[in-house]
């Protein structure tokens, strides 16, 4: 398959290659972790809400929700420019080609962020006034979800447009990049990841002192709405791993390797004791909810880095040989820059040594774009000028001190305070020679 | 010529940039830099007087403070990033390169910024249970002012790089990039006027929310006044520095007439703005402090509509400032370097351009040609028939005779002697010729551009797809359709 091969950018990365990929895999998790929690608690927000039409407790436990929500937010975008600008840094041609090619889609993220986090706000700040509307209440919180849900969606598409530059010359704007193989299954199993951290945030978040003091639930209540969370962390991990074997055998080969494959299965495998404790959580109600957790959370903080991992190792695998075919077109390319150049300046020189009349230099610095030899280009020609000025450079001068306008259709020239009257002369002299 | 062409025909890739980064500063002085430390201080005189109109008053202000700016503001800046890099990629991706380290410490600045003004709003109510707590609070609030300053301190030294590489020519490294010498009057005016514009905006809001508070009103108008008068001094005093610098050290720039006269205009127009606009608020707040609590709201909301349009044309200025570069005397704002000048004004940019399927231009294609010409060297600023259009451009220099290509070559060849804002022309002598018969085109039938984003990129042919030159054409000898 053949691919376009752009140059890059011809100056000197600004730190060693693999310090800037290990700060992107680092940065990037983070990143994502509050992206997770964003949604996901926008989601379980909006469901809280549903089922507190119903069961007041949950009312008040989407009330809360929603305060992380708008913190972990602004976590989230605070986050993400550090991968964005380690992503400009060491794959320009790519990212910058990728975004490019759904620019518009791309360029709407400002916007439809914006009004998310502003519909966000209204959310939680105007609870208690639209509380009693349930069409406003549970509207606002559903158009926040579906942006939430939508934003990803535009990253996802970009993200993995840039790792096939053979694909770019398909792609006619977002939805033909969107339904390139791959997009929609690891879009499932992000929105899944989102839901499993989130629910396991709350897990650990209503279990907190803080927490129960503010909603007030009996201890009763608290279990149940604990075990609510839990059931979801169950059935999303059950959900990921399907997913991700979907992600698996659709990825397109370009990038695959053992050692990928082999840090998939591994980061997939650390979700499985994670799963048989969180099953004996669930299944037996003697047993506490905090049982084993932070064993569960450290498997799936090292499920994220390991998959985090993977994903750069399948990114540099599909694109190597774009990357080394565009250093050597780069290299290639500059030298040629220098040889040119090298040229240009020998001949600068030589017409420098030449004698150029007086006021030919003046000419062309300040006259010559607009008064051409022979054509009108947009003031008169300089045959026109030597009918009008034939022996009279005085007069040249003159008009050019205090110019007018002479010609309905062209532009009035502008005078040229900076200019003495001996260059004018000069100039002059020169034009009608 | 490495990146597909975004493009937007109607409002112009310029505007969309300029737009966004417009809002964002705007924001930034007035909500940010220059409120935060209002918000500060009226904790400080409510925690000193025992009086907690005050505090509330600030919790208010610094609650549309956090909307704004973990928003529109946080966002807009985001969207420059976006912006910058589908419009001008190549410049983007170069100013990346040299200022990485620079951008990261800013992250670092903002993450600090950000986890701040979180904490210091959504604690206020908890501060308020102990003198302990409340103090620790205030402190916080101290930090934050000062960490949202310091995140304009980092990007001014960017923008002023932009402008003016200083040493960096020689010696390409970051710090020689950051002390620019237009860089310490560029910060005193932007602090002073960001100051004055937050004072002005927090003000305005005050003015709001004490409308059933008169004595309260009058109160913190009188301090707050005193504050921003204060740093209107300061900022007669910037305004003063910056005009006597920077002019001088780019009116040396400027060789030709028509754009010195040009600069100078607007120059003077910034002037004027500046004299009358500062007199005006100068007034008002002085007013303020005369008789606290009698200003009518419509002129401290006329006062930040002033101090707006001040900032709004100072950008305008910088903007035309550096002018035809995008970074200075390195690369030329349609993205291309000057040092690949030489080589495509020899083999043609087609020749070396990625994402095009033309290569010789024939009779036949030249309109078409012209067109990739185009959308290549002047799309970055110009559109066919939107903001900044070229059809419009053209009406206005040769009107509705018909144009003629031999004319309209000629004076882009020499452009950018008169213009001086114009970058010459990349391309060789059949390319001009080729654009000039599609500019005389745009005369009957201009029909827009759509980007990359829409009609895509074409199959990578030959050119596109070789992974070094040796299997091009060889590239050593001068190319077909060179002069």
């Amino acid at each position: 398959m053949t691919f376009p091969v752009p140059r890059d950018i011809p100056l000197p990365l600004p730190a060693p290659e693999g310090l800037l990929e290990v700060l992107l895999i680092v940065s990037f998790i983070v990143h994502i972790v509050f992206v997770h929690m964003m949604l996901g608690g926008s989601l379980f927000s909006l469901f809280c809400q549903i089922k507190g039409l119903k069961i007041p407790a949950y009312e008040t436990l989407a009330y809360k929700i929603m305060q992380a929500v708008t913190v972990n937010k602004s976590m989230a975008v605070v986050m993400g420019v550090a991968p964005l600008l380690i992503i400009n840094t060491l794959y320009a041609p790519q990212f910058y080609a990728s975004s490019a090619l759904i620019g518009s889609a791309w360029m709407a993220v400002i916007p439809l962020v914006i009004v998310a986090f502003l519909l966000a706000y209204a959310h939680k700040f105007w609870w208690h006034r639209f509380v009693n509307i349930p069409e406003l209440h549970i509207g606002i919180s559903a158009l926040e979800s579906a942006l939430f849900l939508f934003i990803p969606l535009i990253y996802m598409t970009n993200v993995n447009l840039m790792l096939f530059p053979e694909y770019w010359p398909e792609v006619r704007g977002f939805f033909s990049a969107m339904l390139l193989p791959n997009v929609l299954p690891r879009y499932l199993h992000f929105v899944s990841a989102a839901i499993l951290f989130s629910s396991l945030f709350f897990v650990w978040w209503s279990g907190r002192p803080s927490f129960q003091e503010d909603v007030k639930f009996s201890p009763g209540q608290s279990l149940v709405i604990r075990r609510f969370f839990y059931a979801f962390a169950f059935g999303a991990t059950i959900f990921q791993i399907f997913s991700g074997l979907i992600v698996f055998v659709s990825l397109p080969p370009q990038g695959m390797s053992w050692g990928v494959t082999l840090l998939l299965f591994f980061g997939g495998s650390l979700a499985l004791p994670a799963l048989r404790w969180m099953w004996a959580n669930i299944s037996h109600p003697e047993n506490s909810v905090d049982d084993h957790f932070p064993r569960i959370i450290a498997l799936f903080i090292g499920a994220l880095v390991v998959m985090g991992v993977a994903r750069h190792e399948y990114r540099e695998n599909a694109l190597h040989d774009h990357k080394v075919a565009i250093a050597e077109k780069t290299a290639n390319y500059m030298a040629a820059v220098a040889e040119v150049q090298e040229q240009a300046k020998l001949v600068e020189q030589a017409r420098h040594t030449g004698m150029e009349e007086p006021g030919e230099t003046g000419f062309k610095q300040n006259c010559a774009a607009c008064h051409h030899h022979s054509l009108p280009t947009v003031g008169p020609s300089l045959e026109e000028i030597r009918k009008d000025y034939a022996g009279n450079p005085a007069g040249i001068v003159r008009w050019t001190k205090s110019p007018g306008k002479k010609r309905a259709n062209s532009m009035q020239m502008p005078g040229f305070p900076q200019l003495g009257d001996a260059e004018l002369l000069a100039i002059s002299k020169f034009m009608l020679d | 010529m490495d990146f597909p062409i975004f493009h937007i025909d109607f409002i112009g890739n310029r505007l969309l940039i300029a737009a966004d980064a417009i809002l964002h500063v705007l924001i930034n002085h007035a909500f940010a830099i220059g409120a935060l430390p209002i918000i500060a201080l009226l904790e400080y005189i409510g925690i000193s007087n025992r009086d907690p109109r005050w505090d509330q008053l600030a919790y208010r202000l610094l609650k549309v403070i956090f909307i704004v700016t973990t928003t529109v503001g946080a966002m807009t800046g985001v969207g420059i990033w976006f912006s910058a890099a589908l419009v001008n990629p190549a410049a983007i991706g170069s100013l990346i390169r040299v200022f990485f380290w620079g951008w990261f410490a800013e992250w670092l600045v903002f993450v600090t910024e950000v986890s701040l003004i979180m904490v210091y709003f959504l604690s206020w109510q908890s501060a308020a249970k102990s003198p302990e707590a409340k103090h620790k609070h205030l402190k916080l609030g101290i930090a934050l002012a000062v960490f949202s300053w310091i995140t304009m301190a980092i990007i001014v030294a960017i923008l002023g790089f932009m402008m003016e590489p200083g040493n960096w020519h020689s010696d390409q490294s970051l710090l020689s990039g950051l002390f620019n010498p237009m860089y310490a009057p560029q910060l005193a005016f932007r602090t002073s006027l960001a100051m004055v514009m937050g004072g002005m905006t927090m003000i305005c809001f005050m003015y709001w929310f004490t409308v059933n508070d008169l004595p309260l009103r009058s109160g913190v108008m009188f301090l707050i006044a005193r504050w921003s008068a204060l740093w209107m001094g300061v900022l007669v005093i910037a305004s003063y520095w910056y005009y006597q610098v920077v002019p001088q050290n780019m009116l040396a720039n400027l060789p030709v007439a028509i754009t010195t006269q040009e600069y100078t205009d607007w120059h003077a127009n910034f002037k004027w703005l500046l004299i009358i606009g500062s007199l005006f608020v100068a007034w008002v707040l002085l007013e303020s402090i005369r008789q606290p609590g009698k200003v009518h709201g419509g002129k401290y909301l006329a006062s930040l509509v002033v101090l707006c349009l001040m900032l709004g044309q100072f950008e305008r200025v910088r903007e035309f400032i550096r002018k035809p570069f995008i970074v200075g005397n390195y690369m030329y704002a349609n993205g291309i370097r000057v040092s690949d000048y030489p080589l495509l004004q020899r083999d043609g940019m087609l020749q070396h351009a990625t994402y095009t399927d033309i290569r010789h231009i024939t009779p036949d294609n030249q309109v078409k040609a012209g067109r990739e010409v185009f959308e290549i060297a002047c799309t970055r600023c110009h559109t066919v028939k939107g903001v900044n259009g070229i059809r419009a451009q053209l009406i206005k220099m040769y009107g509705e005779k018909p144009w003629n290509a031999s004319v309209i070559a000629a004076y882009i060849d020499n452009m950018h002697g008169a213009r001086y804002f114009m970058p010459p022309f990349p391309g060789n002598s059949s390319e001009l010729e080729a654009l000039s018969v599609y500019l005389v085109s745009l005369q009957t039938r201009a029909r827009a551009i759509e980007g990359a984003q829409t009609t895509g990129i074409p199959k990578p042919d030959k050119i596109s797809s070789a992974t070094h030159y040796g299997t091009l054409p060889d590239l050593a000898k001068p190319q077909p359709g060179t002069h």
